[in-house]
């Protein structure tokens, strides 16, 4: 019993952890319907930046969040601008290639300017862990978990209750209809890559303490972010959420009972038996992958 | 003036020519390829073993090189397997190399001797540690670092050697776990373990593969804990090593002693990674640096100048990988070349054959004996290195030092049974 309470609490909270990377990337596809495939680069590039400010600054990891969001938010900009924005209007193919050499780009400018060296943060506490019962977790792991909530509740309240949020939800519902009404939609386009790459940004510091950061760090969790935007319906941001832990719990009890090398395997199953009975996702409506992001 | 002055310094220039090609007949210097990785995922690898072949090269050089012939080294890079067959090719085609020396890491020797093979050139193989180097039948491929299923031999040795007496524990009684990533090396490495223990007929408590990829690593770590293994032996990468380690610590999984496999553990920057926690984990490697006592004394003088020379260079010790980089380039200018007449890869395969060096003959450690062919243990092996010394070193609060097998050690192991992770 303790046994099964430990795996579905470890997998709980790193569920936590895989959903919100996974956020910023639901975001993107819920309101600009592409799919970001530099989106592990993205993280790599943050954790990068997460580490330098601990390494070279001695700051905690935490405190680098107040750097690397807004400058993550700029490089979204940059990347919207120079590579999405002009891609958007030309067929879907384009998109996916350009965001895919994006990805190889960063991997390779990386290897040459950082090497393939691990680097890594200390963990806070030492790497000591706080127990509940019999249960063991580390603080980076239980903030996490706390962040991605606090993440997911603040995201829906910003879409419900701001001008901002009613733009974009508008924008999505239909993008003409929102224009004529004064909506500036290319910016709001702009707005909302910039934040899904700071949303990145903040899950790479919040990650920076728990993994070690490489050039081609991304592609250990890319995978993952992809199938739990499917899993939680694309584009929903609560099915983000949920997905993250679906897969995280999963992973752990599959890995425990059966084997570890068949981790991934379980929640590829899973993945697969929603896609047949859901198609639309955990929490998403039929529809809302053309549809994008629900209000 | 001008005229004259110009016309005496072509005179000067053309004796100057003439000079030069006259003496660089007499003494054309041995062109030999060097393949390693510079840039990529294995250039910390290719850059200390270039280093280390260089030192090499200076010694032999400054001592008035082979018979008075200097060494001269043509560099490629190569990042990728797939660089690794083209440059080769280019090497041994366009500059008409015919030996070379390499290649980093094992992902990188495969192709290396595959291209270098199919062109008849000599290839003397210093890091790829892959069982299938030796396996594929070559005839000028020469294996001269430890294959891989010998690391799995070094690691079974001292868990029943020392570590058993150590716990306070018979040998068949020892409960030993073995974790392994399920790539290339890791399931050779594990299979060997597995059979070797087999042969001493020891049962693994635990015995499993995982992805080098996980992202978690709680299951591994609560199946251990449900096993209580006294040793755990574990092929990682560093990557998945890093991970292991801080869940192990986060679930308090302790165990009497780690073993590590090579690439993981061994790697010079886990202690920047997990800090102290690093201390007391062994590690099955290529031997750095060994006892002075394993070597004869002209050897002790040659590994002397060399760890002196990479320690200016590169201000740290040399890994495994460097030291035997420099053992085996030294033991091809001093053993083989100056037997060679012509050059040309066959004779230089004879000799490499009927080499018979004891260990202790190379800096590392190590002696040469080649398998060819008929070798009773393994007929399909051919130019694999019988007698290249594997060892386990010890992360140790002092540095790494060598604590097995007991000829080479130049300490005793520590902090077995390892502490438990609230008292370290």
């Amino acid at each position: 019993m303790t046994t099964v309470g430990q795996l579905v609490f470890s997998g709980l909270l790193i569920g936590g952890i895989y959903a919100l990377m996974s956020i910023g990337l639901t975001l993107i596809f819920g309101v600009l319907r592409i799919v970001n495939f530099a989106h592990g680069e993205f993280l790599m590039v943050a954790m990068y930046g997460a580490w330098a400010m601990t390494r070279y600054l001695g700051l905690n990891p935490y405190y680098s969040i107040v750097a690397i969001v807004p400058a993550m938010f700029l490089f979204g900009i940059v990347v919207h601008r120079l590579i999405v924005m002009p891609a958007l209007d030309k067929p879907h193919l384009v998109v996916v290639f350009a965001t895919m050499g994006l990805s190889i780009l960063m991997q390779n400018v990386a290897l040459m300017a950082l090497s393939a060296d691990l680097q890594d943060v200390p963990p806070i506490l030492g790497g000591r862990s706080f127990t509940f019962g019999p249960f063991y977790a580390k603080p980076e792991l239980l903030i996490g978990f706390a962040v991605a909530v606090a993440c997911t509740l603040g995201l829906r309240f910003m879409l419900q209750a701001t001008y901002l949020g009613k733009a974009i939800r508008a924008t999505v519902q239909d993008g003409e209809a929102a224009q004529l009404m004064g909506v500036p939609v290319p910016r709001i386009f702009l707005i909302t890559f910039a934040a899904g790459s700071a949303l990145v940004g903040l899950s790479a510091c919040i990650m920076t303490p728990l993994f070690s950061v490489f050039p081609t760090v991304g592609l250990n969790f890319v995978l993952i972010a992809f199938v739990i935007v499917v899993l939680g319906g694309m584009g929903s941001i609560e099915g983000a959420l949920l997905g993250g832990i679906c897969i995280g719990i999963v992973q752990s009890l599959s890995s425990y009972y059966i084997a570890p090398a068949f981790g991934q395997m379980f929640f590829f199953m899973l993945f697969l038996l929603v896609m047949i009975f859901r198609p639309a996702g955990l929490l998403g409506r039929k529809g809302e992958a053309t549809l994008g992001i629900n209000d | 003036m001008p005229v004259a002055l110009r016309l005496a310094t072509l005179a000067v220039a053309a004796v100057a020519l003439l000079g030069t090609a006259a003496s660089g007949y007499a003494q054309e210097p041995i062109r030999i390829g060097v393949l390693q990785p510079m840039t990529g995922p294995a250039t910390k690898n290719g850059t200390e073993n270039f280093t280390a072949m260089q030192i090499a090269r200076e010694m032999i050089n400054e001592r008035g090189g082979v018979n008075g012939r200097k060494v001269e080294f043509l560099l490629a890079d190569i990042p990728t397997p797939t660089a690794a067959i083209s440059e080769t090719e280019r090497l041994t085609t366009k500059d008409g190399v015919k030996i070379t020396l390499g290649s980093g890491v094992s992902l990188l020797a495969v192709p290396v001797s595959q291209a270098a093979e199919r062109h008849g050139v000599f290839h003397w193989e210093t890091a790829g540690a892959a069982d299938i180097i030796t396996k594929r039948g070559f005839k000028y491929t020469f294996q001269v670092g430890p294959a891989a299923y010998r690391y799995g031999h070094a690691a079974v040795d001292l868990t029943l050697g020392e570590l058993a007496k150590r716990l306070g524990k018979s040998p068949s009684d020892l409960r030993i776990a073995l974790l392994w990533e399920n790539r290339a090396f890791g399931k050779s490495v594990g299979d060997s373990i597995r059979a070797y223990a087999k042969e001493k007929n020891i049962a693994l408590v635990y015995d499993e593969g995982y992805d080098q990829f996980l992202t978690d690593m709680t299951p591994i770590v609560q199946r251990l804990k449900d096993v209580k293994p006294d040793v755990l032996i574990a092929i990682s990468f560093p990557n998945d090593a890093i991970l292991f380690q801080r869940k192990a610590k986060e679930l308090d999984f302790n165990v009497g002693a780690m073993v590590g496999v090579s690439a993981g553990y061994s790697n010079p920057d886990l202690r920047d990674s997990i800090g102290d926690m690093v201390n007391g984990i062994f590690v099955s490697d290529f031997a750095a640096r060994v006892n002075p006592k394993a070597l004869t004394p002209e050897t002790l003088k040659i590994a002397d100048e060399f760890f002196k020379r990479y320690d200016d260079k590169m201000k740290r010790p040399p890994a495994g990988h460097a030291s035997s980089a420099f053992s085996a380039t030294w033991a091809l200018f001093t053993e083989v070349f100056p037997k060679a007449k012509a050059f040309e890869p066959a004779e230089l395969r004879e000799i490499a054959l009927k080499l018979d060096l004891p260990e202790g003959s190379l800096a590392n450690g190590s002696g040469i004996k080649f398998t060819n062919n008929d070798w009773p243990t393994d007929p399909k092996d051919a130019g694999q290195n019988l007698r290249a010394s594997i060892g386990v070193w010890q992360w140790q609060k002092t540095g790494n030092n060598q604590v097995f097998p007991p000829k080479l050690a130049t300490t005793e192991p520590v902090m077995v049974p390892l502490p438990n992770w609230s008292q370290r």
